[in-house]
């Protein structure tokens, strides 16, 4: 944790996090203390059960949807902590891509139309801009631009999945989470996930959870490692690959465990 | 050797099994056999019974004559609407009553399954299903003790007459309280199928709680909450007690488009006074049971297309293919047969 010298600017601050659900009985989260850099790709890895999925709900408050449920410490967006700004605002600057491919059951240009029409944005012309844009910054453009009206569930899984990122696009986020985008997916679909990644972050803010480890040290900046629900290590990715701190780190890196 | 013995013992039994998988099947089939041929017995009786006042005369040597039949207003009784009439009164009724009860019943699962705590959903959606168990007879009792005298201060308050409360108003708001809970019932289990990661996704991009329900929820379980308009549909458009309880059995031609006025619907002329009928009177309601079958089928057979079609298009097969499908298979043949003629 030895970023002390790091000058890139700080999107998300977690301070002392702890949370717990079924009222307590089970804690997800032991005391995480990490900060998420602008423009990086931070990702997540760690065996199953680990928590960092549970951390990445948090950015977006969407944790708060599960029920029994409760998280203290502080997260900070921008400065400003995320208990105190609207849920449904922080959504739409904090994007979310999920595991498996949830387009919605309606044509393509309807999916990326959604987020824009609910907050209220109805110019025809501001959504046709919006549209081709989130489409090429999804790199689907070419793909699906004659067939826009059509279901979005006729697309192939790669392709929905960049449909959901093309719509998370579509909001113009600061941040785009992502939860294990490309395990649901083919090599082929994934390896076009991970270019687009890579693309995006010259514009966004990326956290990425990822069960792949090779996927981690080749698309992102900063890796976590949790275990357990504590972090175990957080470090630039060639330093933690190369130099693991921890000897946990280091069993998990080289495939003795997990 | 274990494992020697198992394949020994599997052989023996692989022989009876396959006989007993034969037996099984005979078995399903001739209780499926059963089912069917109770359905097609219930459908000849009432078509021979139906179409004999037609052609056979009865004891005072009377024949029914087929164009009174269908549009004589003063045909069986005075004063009774002619079949035809009757037929547009069912629907009508049917439909005004849809009019109320579908609405209420999507916004009342929604609110169930969406809205209110986890801790009372279950009492409701108990109470929900007590509702839809419920005897239509409880509900004519509920519409000639309460409803009547309430439709009855309505229509003096708005200047019009009714005989007493029993009027169109009343058995459509009968029937809209008998369909409500099998409507909301189906409406729950499709909503509650509804994936849980397309609501998640439709926050995460900071949609409201509510423009998620009404956008992706609602949208996602159409082609459910149909199924259970259908199912409501079946229940107005052959319910008979509790709307002969309310509706009053009188009226002529298009008296029911009022809905103070009294009317009879197909189900009502059949059930009012079936114990006194003799003759004619008795053979003519198996005619119009006819009437109500086909009106049942031709319904549900339209709803059923309309609702596959929906059900399509949630799957997300374009909806030009669809649309234009049977004619455009109906053309491909017809290009087929003509060219073969040609060669």
């Amino acid at each position: 944790m030895n970023n002390e010298n790091n000058k890139d600017e700080v999107v998300f601050d977690v301070k002392n996090v702890n949370l717990f659900y079924d009222n307590g009985a089970k804690q997800a989260l032991k005391d995480i203390n990490m900060k998420i850099y602008k423009n990086k790709v931070t990702a997540f890895i760690g065996p199953s059960g680990c928590g960092k999925s549970t951390l990445l709900r948090c950015f977006d408050r969407m944790n708060e949807l599960v029920d029994n449920s409760y998280r203290d410490g502080i997260i900070t967006y921008n400065g400003e902590d995320i208990k105190d700004i609207n849920s449904i605002y922080l959504r739409t600057r904090v994007g979310m891509v999920f595991q498996q491919p949830n387009p919605f059951p309606m044509s393509i240009k309807d999916n990326i139309f959604y987020g824009p029409r609910c907050q209220g944005v109805k110019d025809k012309k501001i959504l046709n801009e919006i549209l081709d844009e989130s489409l090429k910054g999804a790199a689907l453009y070419d793909e699906v631009k004659d067939i826009l009206n059509k279901s979005a569930l006729g697309l192939s899984g790669g392709q929905q999945q960049r449909l959901c990122i093309a719509r998370t696009l579509a909001m113009s986020p600061d941040v785009i989470l992502m939860d294990e985008p490309t395990s649901a997916l083919d090599p082929i679909a994934t390896l076009k996930i991970e270019e687009l990644i890579n693309e995006l972050k010259k514009k966004y803010t990326i956290i990425i959870v990822t069960h792949n480890m090779q996927q981690a040290a080749r698309i992102s900046d900063y890796t976590a490692f949790f275990m357990l629900g504590e972090l175990v290590e957080f470090n630039k990715t060639e330093e933690f690959f190369s130099h693991p701190q921890d000897k946990r780190s280091e069993d998990y890196i080289t495939g003795r465990f997990g | 050797m274990k494992s020697n013995n198992i394949q020994q013992n599997a052989l023996k039994k692989a022989n009876f099994k396959t006989k007993i998988d034969l037996l099984v099947k005979f078995i399903f089939a001739f209780l499926a056999l059963i089912c069917a041929c109770v359905v097609i017995f219930i459908v000849i009786f009432i078509l021979v019974k139906g179409i004999q006042p037609f052609i056979i005369p009865d004891g005072s040597g009377a024949t029914q004559n087929i164009s009174d039949f269908f549009l004589n207003p003063n045909w069986l009784y005075d004063g009774t609407g002619g079949m035809s009439y009757m037929m547009l009164a069912t629907i009508y009724v049917t439909l005004l009553s849809l009019i109320i009860s579908v609405p209420t019943s999507i916004f009342c699962g929604l609110f169930i399954v969406k809205v209110c705590p986890k801790s009372i959903k279950e009492i409701l959606k108990t109470g929900v299903q007590i509702l839809a168990s419920i005897p239509s007879v409880i509900f004519g009792l509920f519409g000639m003790g309460v409803l009547k005298p309430i439709v009855k201060g309505f229509a003096n308050a708005v200047g019009m007459q009714t005989f007493g409360g029993s009027s169109v108003l009343t058995g459509v708001l009968v029937l809209a309280f008998m369909t409500i809970p099998t409507i909301t019932l189906v409406s729950i289990t499709s909503m509650e199928a509804v994936d849980i990661n397309l609501s998640k996704a439709s926050l995460a991009l900071g949609a409201s709680n509510q423009q998620t329900n009404y956008k992706i929820v609602l949208k996602a379980s159409q082609s459910g909450i149909f199924a259970g308009t259908i199912l409501g549909i079946g229940r107005a458009l052959g319910e008979a007690t509790a709307l002969q309880m309310v509706i009053g059995n009188g009226g002529v031609g298009w008296d029911f488009l009022n809905v103070f006025n009294i009317y009879r619907t197909l189900t009502t002329t059949m059930l009012a006074g079936i114990g006194e009928a003799t003759g004619i009177k008795y053979d003519i309601r198996f005619s119009l049971g006819i009437v109500l079958i086909i009106v049942i089928v031709v319904t549900n057979i339209l709803l059923n297309l309309l609702k596959n079609y929906m059900t399509r298009i949630d799957k997300g097969e374009p909806k030009d293919k669809n649309k234009i499908g049977i004619i455009k298979n109906i053309k491909i043949y017809l290009e087929a047969y003509v060219h073969a003629k040609k060669n």
